[in-house]
């Protein structure tokens, strides 16, 4: 999952940064509100961490452009800012949630989980299709019961398209998602982490939609 | 205009205003009755005399023959009016109220008399010119008395009938004059504890304008108390919690790193740096507060450029680390007197901000000068300088220039600026003319100097 982190305070950022990637996240980390404003409305971000406290522009006041501009990526408010009315301020905004520092770092990637499953719909933490259970925040990928040892990529790569499932991702989409910024991606990276979750799990679950993408279909009635 | 204290200004004004006119009134009614009086006086011991003149000229030569003849009561006023005509001693004519003797004493003009019956009596007396002629002309005093009562009574009816409705129409007129006031309590009362947006008020009087502007510049001032208050806890509660944050998530992130090495060493160090970080941001806090609750102070002179010297020392392996240059230009002595404490803080602040704000490899330049008996205390750097908007709000509690990857608490320009305030030093920011950064030039005029 990828995940944009906006915060100035370059020793709390560095933090957060490095422990979200711990859990798995990809992280991409910006330092001022004009940044954060532009990176977010990409779209490519599955939730944004968002300080309010940020140079050039206020936290709430891109919260507040991004909503306008119809961008629904989910956004995460962490702040030291705790009086409630700045709170109400915030979710009245479009925060979909709202931390106040300090933060567990584990209950702040749980809370990016829960965003984004429920951005896109869900209400369990678990993602199901036929025997295969995918678990976000244990990283953790069965097939019939057995546990599958899965890459980071794989992973990542699996979650991306059982979390969308039902549409066809191209693989520039998958990239976005998959990897952060500073990192190479090979030409085909993509294909040779499909090919090797295919060997691994049920070859009828990632499906290739020629000269477009991939796609898990939506899953069968009563599995 | 408190209840409480049972002073009512509509009572006042009503009391003052019926007790005027009661007054004036009263002075109007003295003075018709000493008018009246006066003329009436003239008016009727002319016709006395004009009486008594008449009873001359009729006399003279019809006395022999007819003796002390009673003249008739023509009049219901004749009762109150008598007169007397003597012939050589003996009384030859005289009115019916007028007794045998002599009403007055002999010779002529006016007297006023009491008569054995207890009766008062204005007298005129006249005497013939040829023959020995005495006339008495007299009037009871009771009835110049009873005319005079008569113009009082007419004067003072009205004021009698006239005060109760005065006291009326004064209470609706004063109570409507205090309207605006009473319209200005109203709205203050039901104001809420928190609203302070200034009071509007239409038509508002000329004499109660004052009032309501410095009422509405004391809320304003209230409200940017407050305000500065609310910024001042939001503030701190951002400051001190991000670098709490920032330890706990580097502790939280070393304590993941698993088989990385080199991650969690990383952490480690950021976790310490936190430490420093957050130690450095409470002994600010501290320093502020107690600089706060500091009334202005003085102490004995002493060098600044001695100070200075330690100070920079201190720093100096900082700025060796980032490679910067620490320069000090000292014309000793240069003598200020504020506790050495304070001033070493002031001087670490500065210096600090202008190594932490400027590049590695930056000159930090402090300059010491006596101008005048005033010492000069000037700090320049290198670094990139602030724009005026910056220069401006600098000093505010937690306020630091946009875009700052440097740690800082935010708190040293307000350290700064209090530690100045308190030792009667002016400060001054500008663009250093050499270097090129920021100026920042503390002055201490001659009496905070301790030149003397």
């Amino acid at each position: 999952m990828r995940i944009l982190l906006a915060e100035d305070d370059p020793m709390l950022g560095d933090g957060l940064r490095a422990g979200l990637r711990q859990q798995g996240f990809q992280v991409d980390w910006v330092r001022d509100g004009l940044a954060a404003e532009r990176e977010l409305a990409s779209g490519i971000y599955a939730a944004g961490v968002l300080d309010l406290g940020l140079p050039l522009k206020d936290g709430l006041d891109v919260l507040a452009q991004l909503r306008a501009r119809g961008a629904t990526t989910p956004v995460l408010v962490l702040t030291a800012r705790d009086a409630v009315p700045e709170r109400i301020r915030g979710l009245d905004l479009g925060a979909d949630d709202y931390v106040i520092k300090p933060v567990d770092l584990h209950e702040l990637g749980a809370r990016l989980r829960a965003l984004v499953r429920r951005a896109h719909g869900q209400a369990q933490d678990s993602l199901r299709w036929g025997g295969v259970v995918l678990e976000p925040a244990a990283r953790h990928v069965s097939w019939n019961g057995a546990p599958v040892a899965l890459s980071m990529r794989e992973f990542d790569l699996l979650h991306a398209l059982m979390r969308n499932a039902g549409r066809v991702l191209t693989r520039e989409q998958l990239e976005q998602q998959l990897y952060s910024w500073g990192h190479e991606v090979e030409s085909n990276a993509i294909e040779v982490h499909v090919h090797h979750l295919r060997r691994k799990l049920p070859p009828e679950l990632i499906q290739t939609v020629r000269g477009v993408g991939y796609t898990v279909p939506r899953e069968r009635e009563a599995t | 205009m408190t209840r409480s204290s049972g002073h009512s200004l509509q009572a006042r004004l009503l009391a003052l205003v019926l007790g005027l006119a009661t007054v004036v009134w009263l002075g109007a009614a003295l003075m018709t009755w000493r008018d009246a009086r006066h003329e009436l006086d003239e008016l009727l011991d002319g016709h006395l005399t004009q009486a008594a003149a008449l009873l001359v000229v009729q006399q003279t030569g019809e006395l022999e023959e007819e003796e002390h003849v009673d003249a008739p009561s023509i009049h219901k006023y004749a009762p109150r009016v008598a007169f007397q005509v003597f012939h050589e001693g003996r009384l030859v004519l005289h009115s019916a109220q007028a007794g045998v003797k002599p009403m007055a004493q002999l010779g002529n003009g006016f007297a006023t008399v009491r008569l054995e019956d207890g009766t008062e009596w204005r007298v005129f007396a006249a005497r013939g010119a040829q023959r020995d002629v005495q006339i008495y002309v007299g009037e009871q005093t009771a009835s110049r008395r009873a005319i005079l009562r008569a113009v009082l009574r007419s004067v003072l009816w009205p004021l009698v009938i006239a005060l109760p409705l005065l006291a009326l129409a004064g209470w609706w007129a004063v109570r409507r004059g205090l309207a605006p006031l009473r319209q200005l309590s109203q709205v203050l009362e039901r104001r809420g504890p928190e609203a302070l947006q200034p009071v509007t008020l239409t038509d508002l009087p000329v004499e109660m304008q004052p009032l309501v502007r410095a009422l509405n510049a004391l809320l304003e001032r209230i409200a940017g108390l407050l305000e500065a208050e609310r910024r001042f806890t939001a503030d701190a509660a951002h400051e001190l919690r991000t670098p709490i944050a920032a330890i706990r998530a580097q502790a939280q992130v070393a304590l993941g790193a698993g088989e990385d090495a080199a991650g969690r060493r990383h952490a480690l160090q950021a976790t310490l740096a936190g430490c420093d970080r957050a130690t450095h941001l409470v002994e600010q806090l501290l320093t502020l507060a107690r600089l706060e609750a500091a009334p202005a102070l003085s102490a004995l002179p002493l060098d600044l450029s001695e100070l200075a010297r330690r100070v920079l020392a201190e720093l100096a392996p900082t700025a060796l680390a980032r490679r910067q240059h620490l320069e000090l230009e000292a014309a000793s002595p240069c003598r200020v007197a504020a506790p050495e404490p304070l001033l070493a803080v002031l001087l670490r602040n500065l210096v600090d901000n202008a190594m932490r704000y400027s590049p590695d490899g930056a000159t930090v330049r402090v300059r010491l000068s006596q101008q005048e008996a005033a010492a000069v205390l000037t700090v320049e750097d290198n670094g990139p300088g602030l724009t005026t908007a910056d220069m401006q709000r600098l000093g505010e509690r937690f306020y630091r220039p946009p875009g700052q990857s440097q740690a800082g608490s935010g708190l040293g320009w307000s350290i700064v600026r209090r530690i100045a305030q308190v030792s009667g030093a002016q400060i001054e920011l500008g663009r250093a003319p050499q270097l090129g950064g920021l100026a920042v030039t503390v002055r201490w005029p001659a009496a905070a100097a301790g030149a003397g």
